[in-house]
């Protein structure tokens, strides 16, 4: 199995929201606590682009490093979870997501800070699969029913991709291929400038 | 003489050969809460990796519009 990740295509995105009320609606999320939001670049000037973010289950998780009581694990497929009968609530993770995806409930006068919340993957967490345990903590748990998260199957443009990495880079590329930019907006020099070359690339063969 | 220029040749190969490791990215500290289950465990998949795999790849694969038409013969704007 290969990595599970989101792709946010922000050409299909049109900020309809779809995907942070299937989040909330799916795992029935607390008022104050968003796993999903969505971000507007240059909101109100034509042109301007959103998309959908949430925990993007790093590679190398920030969070993971700095959690002092190492509440989080990743899984076989890639997906960073974590145990909140664990977590303290420091919010240190909240400090190292480079996307806010570490959210916390808050009671009281006093802003009393919960146990960290984030996105899933839908796919739970450390309790039995299904459980009402699983589902109160974490939410719905919908990989072990061979379901992708409900934000990207809820996306009505399919913007929001879920998935093999592999796969869903595929599809990604088909569509930026298809609009009809050419292939130069794919690829190396379209993330880090420079030639499309191989021969050009750190390490590649003339 | 020519002992000090071997010497120094295995040296400088020992420092060139040094710049070529890769640190390990994994997190230093390993994680102490509960297992978690395998999400194929359950009653769905009763514990067949491939079946779970493959439904998961259908899935992924539906969201591609683009092949979806293509199968269907017809043509789509992007």
């Amino acid at each position: 199995m290969a990595r599970m990740k989101f792709i946010c295509d922000a050409e299909r995105c049109i900020e309809c929201n779809g995907c942070v009320t299937a989040c909330k609606s799916e795992h029935e999320v607390p008022w104050g606590v968003n796993r999903r939001r969505l971000v507007t670049v240059n909101d109100g000037v034509p042109g301007e682009r959103s998309i959908s973010v949430s925990c993007m289950h790093c590679s190398d998780a920030p969070c993971m490093a700095v959690c002092p009581v190492d509440c989080f694990y990743k899984t076989d497929e890639g997906i960073v979870l974590h145990d909140k009968d664990l977590c303290i609530g420091c919010g240190y993770c909240f400090y190292a997501c480079p996307f806010g995806a570490p959210q916390f409930p808050q009671a009281g006068a006093f802003g009393l800070r919960g146990k960290m919340d984030k996105c899933t993957y839908c796919s739970g967490g450390p309790e039995e699969n299904h459980s009402a345990e699983e589902f109160r903590k974490y939410g719905r748990n919908r990989l072990a029913e061979g379901k992708l998260p409900a934000c990207a199957e809820m996306c009505s443009t399919k913007a929001l991709l879920a998935g093999d990495a592999e796969v869903i880079t595929k599809i990604y590329k088909t569509r930026v291929v298809t609009r009809g930019k050419g292939e130069e907006i794919w690829g190396w020099s379209m993330a880090y400038g420079g030639s499309d070359k191989l021969s050009d690339l750190p390490g590649g063969k003339a | 003489m020519k002992f000090l220029a071997r010497l120094a040749a295995a040296g400088a190969a020992a420092a060139l050969v040094a710049a070529c490791t890769e640190p390990s990215q994994d997190p230093a500290r390993s994680y102490a809460g509960k297992e978690d289950a395998k999400a194929y465990s359950g009653d769905a998949f009763k514990g067949d990796k491939a079946k779970w795999e493959s439904a998961l790849a259908a899935r992924s694969e539906a969201q591609n519009d683009y092949g979806n038409y293509r199968a269907a013969g017809k043509k789509k704007t992007p």
